[in-house]
């Protein structure tokens, strides 16, 4: 079972990569015109996928000052062990960021909560297809086998997954996405396309991690979990006095909005009165 | 919708109303204008009773303008400065008057402040472009069109939470994806977040979400007033209007309660005017006319148009839409 390292933080660097350490992409949105339609798709360049496929291993991130808040908190989301290379003013950023790690109040090794499991087979294509599910709110988690106690179990190759399909990541995830139902899905996200989550917990004790990897805050974003939790908090980086709006419990589902948040946000949710 | 009127139009011309060489409209003919048009619509003796027909003092009215093709084209000043003065005459506070739109860049450009009482509200809902802030996150229509994650379309909140009634005020226009865009457009994509996701390539799914929008309560039923704004108008482009070319100056206002009567006339007025212009039809479906891109010709558009829609939402129950149910009161001023 893959579970999150609870408070594992990221850390400044101060001299050269170590030499086995893998170095991640700048986390960023590049917003595109797409010509052939009204709307506007940006493109996500997210991490999550290959720490999750190798949460042992070393990462760093090489990031301007721009983007070390998002560095340090996509780091923290997945649990990396991870350092930033930054310059003087990225510092600044990152220890900012890092006073507000610290202060997420610590709730242990929560596993991860994934409608999906998807068996690794190490490949490129498995990569590419955890990078869309990750950026699609596609809850996943890696399996060696087929979980049954999983909505879904994919193992690209499979005769329900042939490698051909792989070639085309985007209509494959839509595939995995109709095969699993909206319905069914752990997590879903309203009004912002940038914005990834993470969802961990068991039972009545959740936690939502909410990563908005655009360079500038969202606003009234909805949140809808399965499963009745009405007690709440909310950890938001440069919001410290951010409270949920809209709060419902209805339909076997909890829902919220974030009425703007900028980086990162941390909320637990809970079914019992009192818990946190 | 359709409201008390069903299958009721009443046209206003009046030759002078714009200058088509100035783009300028004259103010006290559109006063005229909406004097007329709305008595004849609800057989009232004078204009007050006319509007008293829809709304009284306790009434929080907003009015649901539409700046797509501003600073160029929208709902005339003259036309909701008129509305403004008219239920500011019944006794409803400007507090409690609204004129809104989705999106601040295109309703700053107008400046209705200019042409209405201080205290009356002018309102954007996405302060910040695709935030659904000021949507309402209980009101909600939810599809999934072409794979899109956010499947939500949410009713602006100050409709479900604050108006009391809404005066819908559409331009006459072209519209690439729809076909036109009237009443219903406005109303229905004017109203909700993440509309522009029904839209993808040549495709677009108008036909069957801008009535399913529409008839969303309490959109539906608060919507008691339709005036179109046809003095100026678009024949090719729409909903925008950069390009000088395809402006064209109908001179005209229609009144009624139902949308789709409305629109159904409409349909003629832009397909008239296309085909005086040798434009492709609205009604054309060839792929050959389909092409991505700002600015084509009026040979092509960007999306296979459905026009449909008006059609569609009148089986939907939200106006009539056989020309033989429609009875249209021609008036000149």
């Amino acid at each position: 079972m893959t579970l999150l390292l609870a408070a594992l933080l990221p850390t400044l660097a101060t001299g050269p990569a170590d030499a086995d350490a893998v170095k991640l992409d700048v986390p960023k949105v590049e917003y595109r015109i797409n010509e052939a339609s009204a709307s506007r798709s940006p493109w996500i360049d997210a991490n999550g996928w290959q720490i999750l496929r190798a949460p042992a291993r070393r990462y760093y991130y090489d990031v301007p000052a721009a983007s070390v808040a998002l560095a340090a908190a996509e780091a923290f989301m997945y649990g990396a062990k991870a350092d930033i290379h930054t310059d003087t003013a990225g510092a600044a950023m990152f220890n900012r960021m890092l006073q507000f790690l610290r202060q997420i109040p610590e709730r242990g090794d929560l596993p991860t909560m994934a409608n999906i499991g998807v068996i690794d087979d190490g490949s490129e294509e498995t990569g590419e297809l955890m990078n869309l599910l990750t950026r699609r709110n596609l809850l996943y988690r890696i399996v060696t086998a087929p979980d049954p106690h999983l909505d879904l179990n994919i193992r690209l190759g499979s005769e329900e997954y042939p490698k051909s399909e792989a070639q085309d990541p985007s209509r494959l995830a839509q595939k995995i996405r109709s095969e699993l139902t909206d319905e069914k899905r752990l997590l879903r996200v309203y009004g912002s396309e940038v914005v990834i989550a993470r969802l961990v917990g068991t039972g009545g004790q959740v936690r939502i991690h909410l990563l908005n990897y655009a360079n500038r805050p969202v606003t009234g974003l909805r949140v809808r979990v399965l499963g009745t939790c009405p007690e709440w908090h909310v950890a938001a980086y440069d919001k410290p006095n951010l409270k949920l709006q809209d709060f419902t419990t209805a339909d076997g589902a909890t829902e919220f909005t974030v009425p703007e948040m900028n980086t990162y946000a941390v909320i637990d949710l809970s079914a019992q009165p009192g818990s946190h | 919708m359709p409201g008390p009127f069903p299958g009721k139009a009443v046209r206003v011309h009046a030759e002078k109303s714009v200058d088509s060489a100035t783009h300028q409209v004259d103010a006290p003919i559109v006063a005229q204008m909406l004097s007329r048009g709305m008595r004849s619509l609800t057989g009232a003796k004078n204009e007050r009773d006319a509007w008293a027909n829809f709304f009284d003092a306790t009434d929080v009215v907003g009015i649901k303008v539409n700046c797509s093709g501003a600073p160029n084209i929208y709902s005339a000043t003259e036309v909701v400065g008129g509305i403004v003065s008219n239920l500011t005459a019944l006794g409803i506070p400007t507090r409690n008057i609204y004129i809104y739109e989705r999106f601040p860049d295109q309703l700053s450009s107008v400046h209705y402040e200019r042409h209405v009482p201080a205290g009356v509200n002018i309102i954007a809902a996405e302060m910040s472009r695709g935030s659904v802030a000021s949507y309402d996150p209980n009101t909600y229509v939810e599809t999934n069109f072409f794979g899109e994650d956010d499947t939500r379309s949410n009713m602006i909140r100050l409709v479900t939470e604050r108006f009391t009634k809404i005066i819908n005020v559409p331009n006459m226009k072209d519209h690439g994806a729809a076909g036109v865009t009237g009443c219903l457009k406005n109303i229905a994509y004017g109203d909700f977040s993440n509309v522009a996701r029904s839209h993808n390539r040549e495709k677009t799914n108008t036909l069957s979400f801008i009535g399913t929008l529409a008839m969303v309560e309490p959109l539906r039923s608060r919507t008691v007033l339709q005036i179109m704004d046809g003095l100026r108008g678009v024949w090719h482009g729409g909903p925008f209007s950069d390009n000088p070319k395809y402006r064209f100056y109908p001179k005209a206002i229609v009144f009624g309660t139902d949308p789709v009567a409305i629109d159904r006339l409409l349909l003629d007025v832009i397909e008239n005017k296309r085909k005086a212009e040798g434009a492709v039809s609205i009604w054309d479906r060839s792929m050959d006319h389909v092409k991505p891109g700002r600015n084509l010709g009026p040979r092509f558009n960007n999306f296979i148009r459905e026009p449909g829609h008006i059609e569609y939402a009148s089986r939907l129950g939200l106006g009539m839409y056989n020309l033989e149910q429609i009875a249209v009161t021609n008036i000149e001023v």
